[in-house]
Protein backbone atom coordinates (compact mmCIF):
# COMPACT_ATOMS: atom_id res chain seq x y z
CA UNK A 1 0.00 0.00 0.00
CA UNK A 2 2.90 2.22 0.32
CA UNK A 3 2.78 3.01 -3.40
CA UNK A 4 -1.31 4.33 -2.86
CA UNK A 5 0.34 6.29 0.62
CA UNK A 6 2.67 7.91 -1.53
CA UNK A 7 0.27 9.42 -3.72
CA UNK A 8 -0.56 12.98 -2.18
CA UNK A 9 -4.47 13.23 -3.87
CA UNK A 10 -5.06 9.94 -1.86
CA UNK A 11 -4.97 9.17 2.17
CA UNK A 12 -4.94 5.49 2.91
CA UNK A 13 -6.26 4.28 6.08
CA UNK A 14 -4.96 0.69 7.03
CA UNK A 15 -7.19 -1.35 9.04
CA UNK A 16 -5.27 -3.23 12.32
CA UNK A 17 -5.80 -6.96 12.18
CA UNK A 18 -9.04 -7.33 14.82
CA UNK A 19 -10.23 -4.03 13.70
CA UNK A 20 -13.76 -4.00 12.29
CA UNK A 21 -14.35 -3.26 8.48
CA UNK A 22 -17.85 -1.34 9.20
CA UNK A 23 -16.24 0.62 12.17
CA UNK A 24 -13.21 1.84 9.65
CA UNK A 25 -15.91 2.56 7.25
CA UNK A 26 -18.11 4.69 9.97
CA UNK A 27 -14.81 6.48 11.36
CA UNK A 28 -13.12 7.15 8.12
CA UNK A 29 -15.83 8.09 5.85
CA UNK A 30 -13.95 6.55 3.00
CA UNK A 31 -14.62 7.08 -0.93
CA UNK A 32 -13.60 3.17 -1.93
CA UNK A 33 -13.03 0.70 0.31
CA UNK A 34 -10.80 -2.43 -1.46
CA UNK A 35 -11.14 -5.75 0.51
CA UNK A 36 -9.48 -8.29 1.16
CA UNK A 37 -11.93 -11.11 0.06
CA UNK A 38 -10.83 -13.71 2.46
CA UNK A 39 -13.04 -11.09 5.10
CA UNK A 40 -15.97 -12.64 5.98
CA UNK A 41 -17.54 -9.60 7.31
CA UNK A 42 -17.46 -8.54 3.52
CA UNK A 43 -21.22 -9.54 4.20
CA UNK A 44 -21.53 -6.92 6.64
CA UNK A 45 -20.14 -3.92 4.76
CA UNK A 46 -22.67 -5.06 1.46
CA UNK A 47 -25.96 -5.36 3.91
CA UNK A 48 -25.43 -1.68 5.47
CA UNK A 49 -27.08 -0.04 2.91
CA UNK A 50 -30.51 -2.47 3.68
CA UNK A 51 -30.20 -2.20 6.99
CA UNK A 52 -28.64 0.70 8.88
CA UNK A 53 -31.95 3.20 9.03
CA UNK A 54 -30.12 5.97 10.99
CA UNK A 55 -26.98 6.64 8.85
CA UNK A 56 -27.89 5.40 5.24
CA UNK A 57 -24.38 6.27 3.67
CA UNK A 58 -24.86 4.71 0.29
CA UNK A 59 -22.61 2.02 -0.58
CA UNK A 60 -22.79 0.17 -3.54
CA UNK A 61 -20.38 -2.66 -5.53
CA UNK A 62 -17.65 -0.64 -7.54
CA UNK A 63 -17.68 -1.93 -10.77
CA UNK A 64 -16.02 -1.22 -13.82
CA UNK A 65 -19.07 -2.03 -16.06
CA UNK A 66 -16.85 -1.14 -19.36
CA UNK A 67 -14.29 -3.63 -18.19
CA UNK A 68 -15.70 -6.22 -16.76
CA UNK A 69 -12.40 -8.25 -17.19
CA UNK A 70 -10.56 -6.18 -14.99
CA UNK A 71 -12.99 -6.39 -12.22
CA UNK A 72 -12.61 -10.27 -13.00
CA UNK A 73 -8.58 -9.76 -12.18
CA UNK A 74 -9.46 -8.26 -9.24
CA UNK A 75 -11.80 -10.82 -7.88
CA UNK A 76 -8.90 -13.53 -9.03
CA UNK A 77 -6.50 -11.45 -7.12
CA UNK A 78 -8.46 -12.04 -3.87
CA UNK A 79 -9.55 -8.07 -4.28
CA UNK A 80 -12.78 -6.45 -4.22
CA UNK A 81 -14.10 -2.71 -4.00
CA UNK A 82 -17.07 -1.06 -2.59
CA UNK A 83 -17.91 2.59 -3.56
CA UNK A 84 -19.29 4.12 0.11
CA UNK A 85 -20.23 7.56 -1.64
CA UNK A 86 -22.26 7.01 -4.17
CA UNK A 87 -20.26 8.51 -7.40
CA UNK A 88 -16.97 6.88 -7.67
CA UNK A 89 -13.83 9.30 -7.68
CA UNK A 90 -12.73 10.03 -11.41
CA UNK A 91 -9.14 8.45 -10.48
CA UNK A 92 -10.51 5.23 -8.89
CA UNK A 93 -9.16 3.23 -11.14
CA UNK A 94 -5.20 3.47 -11.40
CA UNK A 95 -5.94 3.30 -7.30
CA UNK A 96 -7.56 -0.05 -7.86
CA UNK A 97 -4.69 -1.28 -10.22
CA UNK A 98 -1.75 -0.71 -7.69
CA UNK A 99 -4.20 -2.08 -5.09
CA UNK A 100 -4.35 -5.22 -7.22
CA UNK A 101 -1.15 -5.33 -8.15
CA UNK A 102 0.10 -5.23 -4.53
CA UNK A 103 -2.18 -7.83 -3.69
CA UNK A 104 -0.99 -9.90 -5.97
CA UNK A 105 2.76 -9.42 -4.85
CA UNK A 106 1.41 -9.64 -1.57
CA UNK A 107 -0.08 -13.19 -1.87
CA UNK A 108 2.81 -14.72 -3.71
CA UNK A 109 5.47 -13.44 -0.94
CA UNK A 110 2.85 -15.46 1.63
CA UNK A 111 2.75 -18.31 -0.40
CA UNK A 112 6.34 -18.50 -0.82
CA UNK A 113 6.70 -18.29 2.94
CA UNK A 114 3.98 -21.35 3.53
CA UNK A 115 5.71 -23.26 1.55
CA UNK A 116 9.29 -22.93 3.05
CA UNK A 117 7.27 -23.30 6.70
CA UNK A 118 5.80 -26.68 5.66
CA UNK A 119 8.49 -27.95 4.50
CA UNK A 120 10.86 -27.04 7.86
CA UNK A 121 7.65 -28.41 9.31
CA UNK A 122 7.74 -31.59 7.13
CA UNK A 123 11.69 -32.28 8.00
CA UNK A 124 10.70 -32.02 11.37
CA UNK A 125 8.10 -35.26 11.25
CA UNK A 126 10.94 -36.95 9.02
CA UNK A 127 13.20 -36.43 11.30
CA UNK A 128 11.56 -36.97 14.41
CA UNK A 129 10.34 -40.71 12.59
CA UNK A 130 14.03 -41.37 11.20
CA UNK A 131 14.85 -41.09 15.41
CA UNK A 132 12.47 -43.52 16.18
CA UNK A 133 13.03 -45.99 13.74
CA UNK A 134 17.15 -45.60 14.46
CA UNK A 135 16.07 -46.22 18.50
CA UNK A 136 13.39 -49.05 17.97
CA UNK A 137 14.76 -50.91 14.94
CA UNK A 138 18.14 -50.54 15.38
CA UNK A 139 18.79 -48.83 12.05
CA UNK A 140 21.30 -46.62 10.41
CA UNK A 141 20.43 -42.89 9.59
CA UNK A 142 20.72 -43.80 5.87
CA UNK A 143 19.07 -47.00 6.46
CA UNK A 144 15.85 -45.06 8.21
CA UNK A 145 15.44 -43.12 5.43
CA UNK A 146 15.47 -45.72 3.12
CA UNK A 147 12.98 -47.57 5.18
CA UNK A 148 10.94 -44.29 4.93
CA UNK A 149 11.54 -44.31 1.28
CA UNK A 150 10.30 -47.81 0.22
CA UNK A 151 7.22 -47.56 2.70
CA UNK A 152 6.71 -44.31 0.55
CA UNK A 153 6.60 -45.65 -2.72
CA UNK A 154 5.26 -48.97 -1.86
CA UNK A 155 2.21 -47.32 -0.54
CA UNK A 156 2.06 -44.53 -3.17
CA UNK A 157 2.43 -41.99 -0.40
CA UNK A 158 4.52 -39.01 0.23
CA UNK A 159 7.28 -39.26 2.48
CA UNK A 160 6.34 -37.15 5.18
CA UNK A 161 3.22 -39.27 5.16
CA UNK A 162 4.30 -42.39 6.02
CA UNK A 163 6.00 -40.81 9.01
CA UNK A 164 3.37 -39.47 10.59
CA UNK A 165 1.53 -43.20 9.98
CA UNK A 166 4.50 -44.10 12.18
CA UNK A 167 4.55 -41.34 14.83
CA UNK A 168 0.52 -41.84 14.95
CA UNK A 169 1.04 -45.64 15.45
CA UNK A 170 3.81 -45.25 18.27
CA UNK A 171 1.21 -42.97 19.70
CA UNK A 172 -1.24 -45.13 19.73
CA UNK A 173 1.02 -48.13 20.58
CA UNK A 174 2.08 -46.15 23.80
CA UNK A 175 -1.61 -44.89 25.02
CA UNK B 1 -20.03 -36.86 -22.30
CA UNK B 2 -16.60 -35.29 -21.87
CA UNK B 3 -16.18 -31.95 -20.26
CA UNK B 4 -12.50 -30.60 -20.45
CA UNK B 5 -12.87 -27.41 -17.52
CA UNK B 6 -13.96 -28.92 -14.41
CA UNK B 7 -16.96 -26.64 -13.29
CA UNK B 8 -16.47 -24.52 -10.36
CA UNK B 9 -18.87 -25.07 -7.63
CA UNK B 10 -19.08 -22.50 -4.80
CA UNK B 11 -20.06 -23.42 -1.27
CA UNK B 12 -20.38 -22.27 2.38
CA UNK B 13 -19.27 -24.15 5.27
CA UNK B 14 -23.23 -24.92 6.24
CA UNK B 15 -24.87 -27.97 6.68
CA UNK B 16 -27.26 -27.45 4.04
CA UNK B 17 -24.28 -27.77 1.52
CA UNK B 18 -24.53 -31.19 1.93
CA UNK B 19 -25.83 -32.13 -1.32
CA UNK B 20 -22.87 -30.69 -3.32
CA UNK B 21 -20.60 -32.39 -1.33
CA UNK B 22 -22.12 -35.92 -1.10
CA UNK B 23 -22.11 -35.90 -5.19
CA UNK B 24 -18.77 -34.91 -5.11
CA UNK B 25 -17.41 -37.30 -2.41
CA UNK B 26 -19.90 -40.16 -3.56
CA UNK B 27 -19.00 -39.79 -7.23
CA UNK B 28 -22.42 -39.19 -8.44
CA UNK B 29 -20.53 -36.41 -10.77
CA UNK B 30 -17.97 -38.30 -11.85
CA UNK B 31 -20.54 -41.31 -12.95
CA UNK B 32 -22.46 -38.72 -15.01
CA UNK B 33 -19.17 -37.65 -16.98
CA UNK B 34 -18.79 -34.17 -15.00
CA UNK B 35 -15.90 -32.98 -13.12
CA UNK B 36 -16.44 -30.64 -10.15
CA UNK B 37 -14.24 -28.45 -8.33
CA UNK B 38 -15.90 -27.19 -4.54
CA UNK B 39 -14.89 -23.33 -4.16
CA UNK B 40 -15.46 -22.84 -0.39
CA UNK B 41 -16.13 -19.21 0.40
CA UNK B 42 -15.92 -17.00 3.71
CA UNK B 43 -18.79 -14.78 2.69
CA UNK B 44 -21.85 -14.56 0.20
CA UNK B 45 -20.59 -11.56 -1.34
CA UNK B 46 -17.76 -13.60 -3.04
CA UNK B 47 -19.89 -16.23 -3.90
CA UNK B 48 -22.27 -13.51 -5.56
CA UNK B 49 -18.84 -11.55 -7.20
CA UNK B 50 -17.49 -14.94 -9.18
CA UNK B 51 -20.68 -16.05 -10.27
CA UNK B 52 -20.94 -12.91 -11.94
CA UNK B 53 -17.46 -12.31 -13.15
CA UNK B 54 -17.10 -15.94 -14.52
CA UNK B 55 -14.74 -16.95 -11.69
CA UNK B 56 -17.52 -19.46 -10.28
CA UNK B 57 -19.78 -21.62 -12.64
CA UNK B 58 -22.24 -22.66 -10.26
CA UNK B 59 -23.43 -21.97 -6.46
CA UNK B 60 -25.24 -22.94 -3.42
CA UNK B 61 -26.71 -19.57 -2.67
CA UNK B 62 -29.62 -17.49 -0.98
CA UNK B 63 -32.37 -17.39 -3.42
CA UNK B 64 -33.00 -13.38 -2.25
CA UNK B 65 -29.31 -12.74 -2.97
CA UNK B 66 -29.64 -14.64 -6.28
CA UNK B 67 -32.39 -12.64 -7.33
CA UNK B 68 -31.17 -9.29 -5.94
CA UNK B 69 -27.45 -9.60 -7.90
CA UNK B 70 -29.52 -10.95 -11.23
CA UNK B 71 -31.47 -7.45 -10.31
CA UNK B 72 -28.56 -5.24 -9.90
CA UNK B 73 -29.32 -4.72 -6.24
CA UNK B 74 -25.60 -4.75 -5.02
CA UNK B 75 -23.57 -3.39 -7.69
CA UNK B 76 -23.76 -3.88 -11.87
CA UNK B 77 -26.36 -7.12 -12.50
CA UNK B 78 -25.31 -10.01 -12.76
CA UNK B 79 -25.76 -12.51 -15.15
CA UNK B 80 -27.46 -15.44 -13.37
CA UNK B 81 -30.29 -17.86 -13.54
CA UNK B 82 -31.84 -19.97 -10.76
CA UNK B 83 -32.35 -23.68 -12.13
CA UNK B 84 -32.99 -26.02 -9.38
CA UNK B 85 -33.67 -25.48 -5.45
CA UNK B 86 -30.97 -27.35 -3.22
CA UNK B 87 -32.61 -27.43 0.30
CA UNK B 88 -35.75 -26.36 2.29
CA UNK B 89 -36.14 -25.55 6.11
CA UNK B 90 -33.33 -25.57 8.73
CA UNK B 91 -32.55 -22.03 9.97
CA UNK B 92 -33.42 -20.90 13.72
CA UNK B 93 -33.71 -18.01 15.88
CA UNK B 94 -32.11 -18.47 18.61
CA UNK B 95 -31.78 -16.02 21.63
CA UNK B 96 -30.00 -15.61 24.51
CA UNK B 97 -31.05 -17.78 27.95
CA UNK B 98 -32.65 -14.37 29.83
CA UNK B 99 -34.24 -13.85 26.69
CA UNK B 100 -35.29 -16.76 26.68
CA UNK B 101 -36.58 -17.21 30.14
CA UNK B 102 -38.39 -13.81 30.03
CA UNK B 103 -40.37 -14.50 27.58
CA UNK B 104 -40.98 -18.40 28.46
CA UNK B 105 -44.84 -19.14 29.30
CA UNK B 106 -44.82 -22.50 29.83
CA UNK B 107 -49.25 -22.37 29.91
CA UNK B 108 -49.22 -20.21 27.08
CA UNK B 109 -49.59 -20.74 23.33
CA UNK B 110 -46.27 -21.79 21.33
CA UNK B 111 -46.81 -21.46 18.39
CA UNK B 112 -44.50 -18.75 15.93
CA UNK B 113 -47.18 -16.03 16.30
CA UNK B 114 -47.42 -16.55 20.02
CA UNK B 115 -43.79 -16.43 20.60
CA UNK B 116 -43.56 -13.03 18.72
CA UNK B 117 -45.94 -11.16 20.68
CA UNK B 118 -44.58 -12.14 23.93
CA UNK B 119 -40.89 -11.44 22.21
CA UNK B 120 -42.39 -7.77 21.27
CA UNK B 121 -43.60 -7.25 24.77
CA UNK B 122 -39.68 -7.83 26.14
CA UNK B 123 -38.57 -5.44 22.93
CA UNK B 124 -40.89 -2.98 24.23
CA UNK B 125 -39.28 -3.09 28.49
CA UNK B 126 -35.70 -2.44 26.71
CA UNK B 127 -34.07 0.80 26.93
CA UNK B 128 -32.72 0.62 23.68
CA UNK B 129 -33.36 -1.74 20.54
CA UNK B 130 -31.99 -5.17 21.13
CA UNK B 131 -29.34 -6.66 18.29
CA UNK B 132 -30.10 -9.47 16.00
CA UNK B 133 -27.97 -10.80 13.73
CA UNK B 134 -28.68 -12.06 10.18
CA UNK B 135 -26.39 -13.41 7.84
CA UNK B 136 -26.90 -10.91 4.89
CA UNK B 137 -29.62 -8.47 3.89
CA UNK B 138 -30.66 -9.98 0.89
CA UNK B 139 -30.85 -13.67 3.10
CA UNK B 140 -33.95 -16.15 3.41
CA UNK B 141 -32.68 -15.55 7.05
CA UNK B 142 -33.84 -11.78 7.45
CA UNK B 143 -36.45 -11.52 5.18
CA UNK B 144 -38.64 -14.44 7.72
CA UNK B 145 -37.52 -12.97 10.92
CA UNK B 146 -38.54 -9.68 9.73
CA UNK B 147 -41.79 -11.24 8.42
CA UNK B 148 -42.16 -12.76 11.77
CA UNK B 149 -41.69 -9.66 13.75
CA UNK B 150 -44.03 -7.91 11.85
CA UNK B 151 -46.66 -10.31 11.68
CA UNK B 152 -46.00 -10.16 15.47
CA UNK B 153 -46.79 -6.61 15.99
CA UNK B 154 -42.95 -5.34 15.85
CA UNK B 155 -41.18 -3.22 13.79
CA UNK B 156 -37.58 -4.51 12.15
CA UNK B 157 -36.72 -1.06 11.50
CA UNK B 158 -37.30 0.32 14.56
CA UNK B 159 -37.82 -2.38 17.58
CA UNK B 160 -34.84 -3.66 17.02
CA UNK B 161 -31.46 -3.18 15.33
CA UNK B 162 -30.22 -5.95 12.84
CA UNK B 163 -26.74 -6.41 12.33
CA UNK B 164 -24.58 -9.00 9.62
CA UNK B 165 -22.36 -11.74 10.91
CA UNK B 166 -20.84 -14.69 8.97
CA UNK B 167 -22.87 -17.48 10.64
CA UNK B 168 -19.89 -19.16 12.15
CA UNK B 169 -19.35 -15.84 14.09
CA UNK B 170 -23.10 -15.93 15.65
CA UNK B 171 -22.78 -18.22 18.73
CA UNK B 172 -19.39 -16.08 19.62
CA UNK B 173 -21.26 -12.87 19.30
CA UNK B 174 -24.36 -14.14 21.21
CA UNK B 175 -21.81 -15.47 23.74
CA UNK B 176 -20.24 -12.87 24.30
CA UNK B 177 -23.49 -10.36 24.59
CA UNK B 178 -22.68 -8.43 21.57
CA UNK B 179 -26.37 -9.65 20.09
CA UNK B 180 -29.44 -10.68 21.65
CA UNK B 181 -30.10 -13.80 18.89
CA UNK B 182 -29.90 -14.34 15.75
CA UNK B 183 -31.66 -16.18 12.92
CA UNK B 184 -28.80 -18.49 11.04
CA UNK B 185 -28.53 -21.51 9.01
CA UNK B 186 -27.73 -24.91 10.62
CA UNK B 187 -25.66 -26.52 12.41
CA UNK B 188 -24.78 -22.66 14.22
CA UNK B 189 -28.15 -22.43 15.96
CA UNK B 190 -28.05 -25.75 17.28
CA UNK B 191 -24.02 -25.36 18.09
CA UNK B 192 -25.04 -21.91 20.33
CA UNK B 193 -28.00 -24.56 22.13
CA UNK B 194 -25.21 -26.88 22.95
CA UNK B 195 -22.59 -24.64 24.51
CA UNK B 196 -25.21 -23.54 26.93
CA UNK B 197 -25.50 -19.79 25.71
CA UNK B 198 -28.28 -20.04 23.30
CA UNK B 199 -31.87 -20.86 23.34
CA UNK B 200 -34.01 -22.35 20.38
CA UNK B 201 -36.88 -20.13 20.15
CA UNK B 202 -38.53 -21.29 16.72
CA UNK B 203 -37.36 -22.81 13.46
CA UNK B 204 -38.01 -20.66 10.36
CA UNK B 205 -40.13 -23.19 8.84
CA UNK B 206 -42.71 -22.16 11.84
CA UNK B 207 -42.96 -18.63 9.89
CA UNK B 208 -43.12 -20.47 6.41
CA UNK B 209 -43.64 -24.29 6.02
CA UNK B 210 -41.86 -25.97 3.69
CA UNK B 211 -40.08 -22.58 2.94
CA UNK B 212 -37.41 -22.59 0.38
CA UNK B 213 -33.48 -22.26 1.65
CA UNK B 214 -30.86 -22.76 -0.79
CA UNK B 215 -30.93 -22.43 -4.03
CA UNK B 216 -28.71 -23.34 -7.34
CA UNK B 217 -27.40 -20.01 -8.88
CA UNK B 218 -25.44 -20.91 -12.31
CA UNK B 219 -23.84 -18.07 -14.23
CA UNK B 220 -25.64 -17.85 -16.99
CA UNK B 221 -22.87 -17.55 -19.64
CA UNK B 222 -21.72 -20.89 -18.56
CA UNK B 223 -24.76 -22.59 -18.73
CA UNK B 224 -26.17 -21.60 -22.00
CA UNK B 225 -22.09 -22.35 -23.45
CA UNK B 226 -22.37 -26.29 -21.47
CA UNK B 227 -25.83 -27.34 -21.62
CA UNK B 228 -24.71 -31.14 -21.52
CA UNK B 229 -22.50 -29.85 -18.00
CA UNK B 230 -25.58 -28.18 -16.29
CA UNK B 231 -28.01 -31.47 -17.01
CA UNK B 232 -24.88 -33.65 -15.23
CA UNK B 233 -24.96 -30.97 -12.22
CA UNK B 234 -28.67 -31.21 -12.11
CA UNK B 235 -28.60 -35.02 -12.07
CA UNK B 236 -26.01 -35.34 -9.70
CA UNK B 237 -27.16 -32.86 -7.31
CA UNK B 238 -30.82 -34.65 -7.57
CA UNK B 239 -29.10 -37.62 -6.75
CA UNK B 240 -27.48 -36.24 -3.81
CA UNK B 241 -30.51 -34.91 -2.39
CA UNK B 242 -32.11 -38.39 -2.77
CA UNK B 243 -29.77 -39.50 -1.15
CA UNK B 244 -29.41 -36.73 1.76
CA UNK B 245 -33.06 -37.54 2.64
CA UNK B 246 -32.80 -41.13 2.93
CA UNK B 247 -33.21 -43.31 5.77
CA UNK B 248 -30.01 -43.88 7.89
CA UNK B 249 -27.79 -41.89 5.71
CA UNK B 250 -27.10 -38.82 8.58
CA UNK B 251 -24.81 -40.58 10.10
CA UNK B 252 -22.43 -40.92 7.05
CA UNK B 253 -23.61 -37.42 5.25
CA UNK B 254 -22.34 -36.11 8.84
CA UNK B 255 -19.33 -37.43 8.79
CA UNK B 256 -18.59 -36.09 5.39
CA UNK B 257 -19.46 -32.96 6.16
CA UNK B 258 -16.70 -33.48 9.01
CA UNK B 259 -14.01 -33.73 7.06
CA UNK B 260 -12.33 -31.27 4.47
CA UNK B 261 -13.44 -29.01 3.56
CA UNK B 262 -16.04 -28.10 5.05
CA UNK B 263 -15.13 -29.52 8.73
CA UNK B 264 -18.20 -28.94 10.27
CA UNK B 265 -19.10 -30.61 13.92
CA UNK B 266 -20.82 -33.97 13.18
CA UNK B 267 -23.21 -34.28 15.98
CA UNK B 268 -24.36 -30.28 15.75
CA UNK B 269 -25.28 -31.43 11.91
CA UNK B 270 -26.66 -34.60 12.31
CA UNK B 271 -28.84 -33.02 14.21
CA UNK B 272 -30.53 -30.72 12.20
CA UNK B 273 -30.27 -33.22 9.20
CA UNK B 274 -33.42 -35.07 7.84
CA UNK B 275 -35.10 -37.24 10.69
CA UNK B 276 -32.70 -35.21 13.24
CA UNK B 277 -33.31 -34.37 16.79
CA UNK B 278 -33.22 -30.82 16.36
CA UNK B 279 -36.75 -28.71 16.26
CA UNK B 280 -35.65 -27.31 13.31
CA UNK B 281 -34.66 -30.00 10.75
CA UNK B 282 -33.28 -29.05 6.85
CA UNK B 283 -35.35 -30.44 3.64
CA UNK B 284 -32.98 -31.75 0.84
CA UNK B 285 -35.61 -33.09 -1.69
CA UNK B 286 -39.05 -33.16 0.55
CA UNK B 287 -42.01 -30.67 0.21
CA UNK B 288 -40.53 -29.69 -3.30
CA UNK B 289 -37.38 -28.14 -1.81
CA UNK B 290 -35.95 -29.43 -5.35
CA UNK B 291 -38.35 -27.28 -7.47
CA UNK B 292 -37.66 -23.54 -7.92
CA UNK B 293 -40.73 -22.31 -7.97
CA UNK B 294 -41.21 -18.78 -9.39
CA UNK B 295 -43.63 -18.35 -7.39
CA UNK B 296 -41.46 -18.27 -4.46
CA UNK B 297 -38.87 -16.11 -5.65
CA UNK B 298 -42.08 -13.33 -6.21
CA UNK B 299 -42.58 -13.44 -2.81
CA UNK B 300 -38.83 -12.92 -2.03
CA UNK B 301 -39.37 -10.21 -4.20
CA UNK B 302 -42.35 -8.88 -2.53
CA UNK B 303 -40.71 -8.78 0.79
CA UNK B 304 -38.12 -7.15 -0.49
CA UNK B 305 -40.10 -4.26 -2.07
CA UNK B 306 -42.17 -4.10 1.43
CA UNK B 307 -39.15 -3.16 3.19
CA UNK B 308 -37.98 -0.42 0.85
CA UNK B 309 -35.22 -2.01 -0.92
CA UNK B 310 -36.95 -2.60 -4.67
CA UNK B 311 -38.12 0.39 -6.82
CA UNK B 312 -41.72 -0.03 -8.12
CA UNK B 313 -40.08 -0.13 -11.90
CA UNK B 314 -39.25 -4.01 -11.40
CA UNK B 315 -42.31 -6.11 -12.69
CA UNK B 316 -42.09 -8.55 -9.90
CA UNK B 317 -43.02 -11.35 -11.81
CA UNK B 318 -40.77 -10.26 -14.98
CA UNK B 319 -37.68 -10.66 -12.97
CA UNK B 320 -38.87 -14.31 -11.12
CA UNK B 321 -39.31 -15.58 -14.90
CA UNK B 322 -36.20 -14.33 -16.21
CA UNK B 323 -34.09 -15.40 -13.07
CA UNK B 324 -36.09 -18.56 -11.46
CA UNK B 325 -35.70 -21.50 -14.85
CA UNK B 326 -37.59 -24.31 -13.64
CA UNK B 327 -37.72 -25.22 -17.04
CA UNK B 328 -34.25 -26.07 -17.14
CA UNK B 329 -34.79 -28.75 -14.51
CA UNK B 330 -37.65 -31.21 -16.42
CA UNK B 331 -34.98 -32.60 -18.42
CA UNK B 332 -32.43 -33.61 -15.37
CA UNK B 333 -35.58 -34.85 -13.33
CA UNK B 334 -36.87 -37.15 -16.05
CA UNK B 335 -33.96 -38.31 -16.70
CA UNK B 336 -33.77 -39.34 -12.72
CA UNK B 337 -37.17 -40.85 -13.02
CA UNK B 338 -38.81 -37.88 -10.38
CA UNK B 339 -41.96 -37.14 -11.77
CA UNK B 340 -41.93 -33.49 -13.01
CA UNK B 341 -44.64 -31.16 -11.04
CA UNK B 342 -44.37 -28.68 -14.00
CA UNK B 343 -43.28 -25.03 -13.86
CA UNK B 344 -46.25 -23.32 -12.10
CA UNK B 345 -47.35 -25.95 -9.92
CA UNK B 346 -47.08 -24.75 -6.74
CA UNK B 347 -46.27 -26.97 -3.31
CA UNK B 348 -48.36 -24.63 -0.91
CA UNK B 349 -46.75 -23.64 2.39
CA UNK B 350 -48.70 -21.69 5.01
CA UNK B 351 -47.11 -18.55 6.62
CA UNK B 352 -47.32 -17.79 10.67
CA UNK B 353 -49.96 -15.18 10.01
CA UNK B 354 -52.29 -17.24 7.46
CA UNK B 355 -51.59 -16.67 4.59
CA UNK B 356 -49.86 -19.03 1.89
CA UNK B 357 -46.34 -18.12 1.11
CA UNK B 358 -46.51 -19.15 -2.49
CA UNK B 359 -49.20 -16.59 -3.40
CA UNK B 360 -47.28 -13.38 -4.69
CA UNK B 361 -49.26 -11.04 -2.76
CA UNK B 362 -48.90 -12.53 0.57
CA UNK B 363 -47.73 -10.29 3.23
CA UNK B 364 -47.00 -7.42 0.91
Amino acid sequence: MQALAADRGITVSRLQPGDSLLEAVAVHGPDVVLVDMARPDRDALESLRQLSASNPRPIALFVDQDDPSFMEAAIAAGVSSYNVIGTPPPDVKPILRAAVALFRRYQQTRAALDSAETRLEERAVIDQAKTRLIRERRLSEPDAYRWLRRNAMSSGQKIVDVARKLLREAEDTRS
Amino acid sequence: MTVSAPVRLGLLRLADSAPSVVALQRGLFRELGLSVELSVEPSWANIADKLAYGLLDAASMLPPLALAAALGLRGAPAKLLVPMGLSGGGNTVTVRREVADAIASPAGAHDALAKGRRLAAWLRAQPAPPRFAVVHAFSTHNLLLRYWLAASGIDPDRDITTVVIPPEQVQAALAEGRIAGFCAGAPWGELAEQDGTGRHLLGTSEIWANHPEKCLAVAEPWAMANPAALQALLRGLLQAQLLCEQAGSAAWVAGLLAEPPLNLPAAAVRACLPRGSAAERIRFHAGGAWVPQRSQAIWFLAQMRRWGWLGTEIDLRDAAERVYRPDLLAAAADAEGRSWPGTDIVTAGGLCDGTIGDQPAAGV
